[in-house]
């Protein structure tokens, strides 16, 4: 940052300064500031203080904008620190965001309140209830890098920005939204079980913006079961009305056009295996690969599988086939390098090392022991999800955080393998009387847990 | 916020500014910006002012809330500070500088949307606070008539006066001019005229016939107004009815509508009443509630050719696809032409072109929401007392003491099947109130007004108020 100018001025007076000075000033509403082209130019090209900055040298009187000279004096401190002054707090946020547009910094103000580095993941509090109006409960979550969160509750979804403080509410044309996915800071997929087709929002117009829609063999509606994607793709994947037929589609991220069919599978007599469409999908980015999971419940028990897919040659590149206590939910953490789930009939959380999942059984436990017993569904319900190198899983109302203890010297564990990673469970939080129905990371310093009432809670961290 | 658009060029001349010195605090600012509240206001005329006087402009006003004021003027937008003062001085100072339209912009709500929308009031009068009937204004505003008064409430949605009539419970009420008021009651008889500027009188119409000696105290039972003529609907003790066509500049009656000698129920007074502009025709009701259920007609009259062109009876009409379920309740969509039930065994919603009428024009919308059929299906819904009222190209709906909405959704392919009719399926369904909202009472009545709609309760003093908003209201639970 350059420093601030005002230290070499003469008290007296701003008349003195020489026209190729860097140095500029501004009237802002009846006070004088004083700064530099620098760091009116850090405001980028399309904002009014770079404007300000390219008309100032050309005129002797300075500059004179017609806005709030308190207002800007913060937003100045910003620019010229990249944070927030205390004295701002005195100051409703939602002031600072509308003078931020005017002068076409929002991205400043956002960053400063939230930078990624402010998530301390053992030090998370629930900080924030956001209030659906009517009487459905949230269906689905979706956050964005930029930090604003849609939700679907019934036929709606409400959209809340960045600072969490402004909301609108869109009517789609589902009944309940299952899965939903924020593509770009406007556009959402969304899709539900019951529906046909994976509808292309725009959120802030509340149109269709395309649908896509999976062709299967028996011309019959293809309903959505999961919405996945990487930076340059999109994954869907889906099922037919008639659940004969699933695959998963792959469609850039850019044009919305399809690329590629992934595990098309046509279901012939009773080979289950096939029957079970992919409802999570995941894009481990390490290895550049679609983690695909799904299961089913029957009368033998919760049976599932989880495959790692090459999206671009359509080949299964590793599988992992969940017989004996199936995944209640599954996740991968590219900072890990591992996938982790909790197992329907222990309740009992596992790891798995992604370079290890063509073993027989890759599955490591964690924590304590929990004996399996066939039929209970001990973990059914659980949810678990991953943010940076942490893992949080839910259980009921409670929710764990599992991470990395890092161990120096290199020992065998318990079952004998090559291992020297050690996790621990810790922060348990505690919100009693509600089920975490699904939970999702955020990119932002916020991480969001979807609780079965009307209500989204938020956690985030205590400053 | 329109903070985009009013960017303005960096360094104008010298001339362009201003200074102030409200109550010893200075401001500068430009004339484009004071100018903004339009040529009339008090801050245009300081702003004609010579420029030869150095001195700034003097204000004897509170800084504070002038600060606000240039807020909204440069930005539109009320800035947070804005909440340290109350309503009603904000709207007083506004008032003085000549900027109130702009604060009324500022200050109103986004548009009502039902599936987004929470209570945010509840406006009460105060004496006898049980609301017997409401009408309201475009800009939000409301006319409240409780236990023989007459109390109006402006966009601020503040008290701004009350009048006593001559009737003992009003039970219709219509806006006939921005200042006048047409009130009728089903216990007393004849259609009053109020003034609330001059708190008066101006007349009333009472129904006689000198050839007919039924026809004798006829009370009103609904009123509605068109740009040139009102509606009233009249029931003598005998049961006949009619609707009179007064004139709105006289207040005389110009002719009468439908007689009916009232013996059975598919020729009873009209319980209510609804002008669709585009077509420039009457839609009445009546319904009536007894042991084998409900009955009841619908009907369209053009009042200039002083016919009826439509009429459907219930039940009765041997057409109709639905036999035995008649409709509970009745509304005009006026904007839309359309013509909205609510069936009373069912529950179900219906829909009607008011352009395409026919034996059976009724579309019956399906509900999808998993969500609500399980409620609805808990009691015996037959039962249940149902409100239906059309606004903003919404329906919505109250049902004992919940309150729903049935909202169109948009679909591109929409605009080619708009010409060949309404479809089923268009409309979705959602609960605008949460569970604890509906335990507040049986819906009474259901009024839309600016931004807002307004619920009245049966029992329940006061006049709910939902708005919908852009801020989300998150709680902090830290």
């Amino acid at each position: 940052m350059p420093p601030s100018a005002e230290s070499a001025l003469p008290r007296n007076g701003f008349k003195k300064i020489k026209s190729e000075s860097n140095i500029v000033t501004i009237d802002v509403g009846g006070q004088l500031f004083q700064t530099t082209k620098q760091t009116l130019n850090l405001a980028g090209p399309d904002s009014l203080f770079s404007r300000i900055s390219e008309s100032a040298s050309a005129q002797l009187a300075p500059p004179f904008i017609d806005r709030d000279p308190e207002l800007f004096s913060i937003l100045l401190s910003l620019l010229r620190t990249g944070n927030l002054p205390s004295k701002a707090k005195a100051l409703d946020l939602q002031d600072l965001i509308f003078e931020s547009q005017f002068y076409g910094i929002e991205t400043f103000l956002m960053n400063s309140l939230s930078n990624p580095s402010h998530f301390d993941a053992f030090n998370l509090e629930k900080s924030l209830i956001l209030p659906l109006n009517g009487r459905d409960s949230p269906s689905a979550i979706a956050t964005t890098p930029f930090g604003s969160v849609h939700v679907a509750h019934g036929s709606k979804i409400t959209s809340f920005d960045w600072s969490l403080r402004k909301k609108s509410t869109i009517l789609t044309q589902f009944t309940a939204v299952d899965s939903m996915l924020a593509i770009s800071p406007r556009l959402a997929a969304v899709g539900a079980t019951d529906f046909s087709g994976l509808q292309i929002l725009d959120l802030e117009n509340g149109f269709v913006k395309e649908t896509l829609n999976w062709e299967n063999v028996t011309k019959t509606g293809s309903t959505v079961q999961g919405i996945g994607s990487s930076p340059e793709f999109l994954f869907a994947s889906f099922e037919s009305s008639r659940r004969n037929s699933n695959s998963i589609m792959v469609y850039d991220l850019n044009s919305l056009s399809p690329v590629n069919e992934i595990g098309h599978y046509e279901i012939y007599g009773a080979d289950i295996n096939s029957a079970i469409p992919a409802t999570k999908l995941n894009w481990v980015s390490g290895y550049g690969l679609l983690m695909a999971s799904g299961s089913h419940s029957g009368p033998s028990g919760v049976l599932g599988n989880i495959k790692f897919w090459d999206t671009r040659s359509g080949n299964v590149v590793g599988e992992i086939k969940e017989n004996v206590d199936c995944f209640s939910d599954v996740t991968v953490s590219d900072n890990l390098s591992a996938i982790f789930k909790v197992g329907v009939n222990s309740g009992g959380m596992f790891f798995a090392d992604l370079r290890n999942i063509s073993a027989e059984n890759p599955w490591v436990p964690l924590g304590e022991r929990k004996k399996v017993v066939n039929g209970k569904k001990e973990g059914s319900g659980c949810k678990i999800e991953s943010h940076g190198s942490q893992v949080f899983s839910s259980k009921g109302g409670n929710i764990e955080l599992w991470s990395e203890v890092v161990v120096g010297s290199k020992k065998s564990s318990k079952n004998g393998r090559e291992d020297d990673r050690q996790y621990h469970a810790g922060g348990k939080g505690d919100a009693r009387g509600t089920t975490v129905v699904d939970a999702c990371s955020a990119f932002s310093s916020l991480a969001f847990f979807f609780l079965g009432c009307a209500t989204v809670s938020l956690r985030g961290t205590r400053t | 916020m329109d903070n985009g658009n009013s960017h303005p060029a960096p360094g104008p001349c010298a001339d362009d500014r201003i200074k102030l010195n409200v109550g010893g605090k200075f401001f500068e600012t430009t004339l484009s910006t004071i100018q903004a509240g339009g040529p009339d206001s008090l801050l245009a005329a300081l702003s004609n002012r010579s420029t030869d006087d150095p001195n700034p402009v003097f204000i004897d006003r509170d800084p504070e809330i002038f600060s606000v004021i240039l807020s909204l003027l440069r930005s539109n937008g009320l800035p947070s500070t804005a909440r340290r003062f109350s309503k009603q001085e904000l709207a007083d100072e506004a008032l003085y500088y000549g900027i109130d339209s702009q604060l009324k912009s500022a200050m109103s709500p986004p548009p009502f949307s039902g599936i987004d929308a929470s209570i945010v009031t509840t406006v009460q009068p105060a004496s006898d606070g049980c609301p017997s009937a409401i009408a309201t204004g475009d800009d939000g505003s409301v006319w409240i008539a409780h236990g023989g008064q007459l109390s109006s409430y402006d966009w601020n949605l503040s008290h701004s006066g009350t009048i006593r009539t001559h009737l003992e419970d009003i039970t219709s009420i219509c806006r006939v001019y921005p200042d006048i008021a047409a009130v009728g009651s089903e216990s007393s008889a004849g259609l009053y005229f109020y003034d609330f500027s001059g708190v008066r009188n101006l007349g009333s119409i009472h129904w006689t016939d000198p050839n007919d000696p039924r026809i004798f105290k006829a009370r009103v039972t609904a009123i509605a107004d068109s740009p040139g003529s009102v509606f009233a609907s009249f029931d003598c003790p005998h049961r006949e009815n009619c609707i009179l066509l007064i004139d709105k500049s006289t207040l005389k009656i110009v002719s009468e509508l439908s007689r009916q000698p009232g013996s059975s129920a598919k020729n009873l007074a009209v319980g209510k009443l609804r002008w669709v502009p585009e077509t420039s025709m009457v839609v009445g009701s009546s319904v009536t509630c007894g042991a084998f259920g409900y009955s009841g007609y619908i009907r369209i009259w053009d009042p200039r050719a002083n016919e009826m062109v439509w009429e459907a009876i219930e039940p009765g009409s041997g057409r109709s696809s639905r036999f035995g379920d008649s409709f509970a309740d009745v509304d005009a969509d006026v904007e839309e032409s359309t013509l909205f039930k609510v069936c009373s065994k069912s529950g179900d919603l219906a829909v009607a072109d008011l352009r395409k009428l026919g034996d059976d024009p009724w579309i019956y919308l399906q509900d999808k929401n998993p969500r609500m059929r399980n409620t609805s299906g808990d009691r015996p819904v037959g039962h249940s007392s149902s409100v239906i009222r059309c606004y903003r190209n919404q329906v919505f709906v109250g049902r004992e003491g919940g309150l729903e909405v049935w909202s169109r959704v948009a679909k591109e392919e929409n605009r080619v099947a708009l010409e060949n009719g309404v479809c089923e399926g268009w409309y979705r369904r959602n609960f605008v109130d949460k569970v604890e909202d509906s335990e507040r009472g049986v819906i009474q009545k259901i009024e839309g007004g600016g931004d807002r709609l307004f619920v009245i309760r049966e029992e329940v003093e006061g006049v709910e108020v939902w708005e919908s908003s852009c801020s989300s209201g998150a709680v902090s639970v830290l």
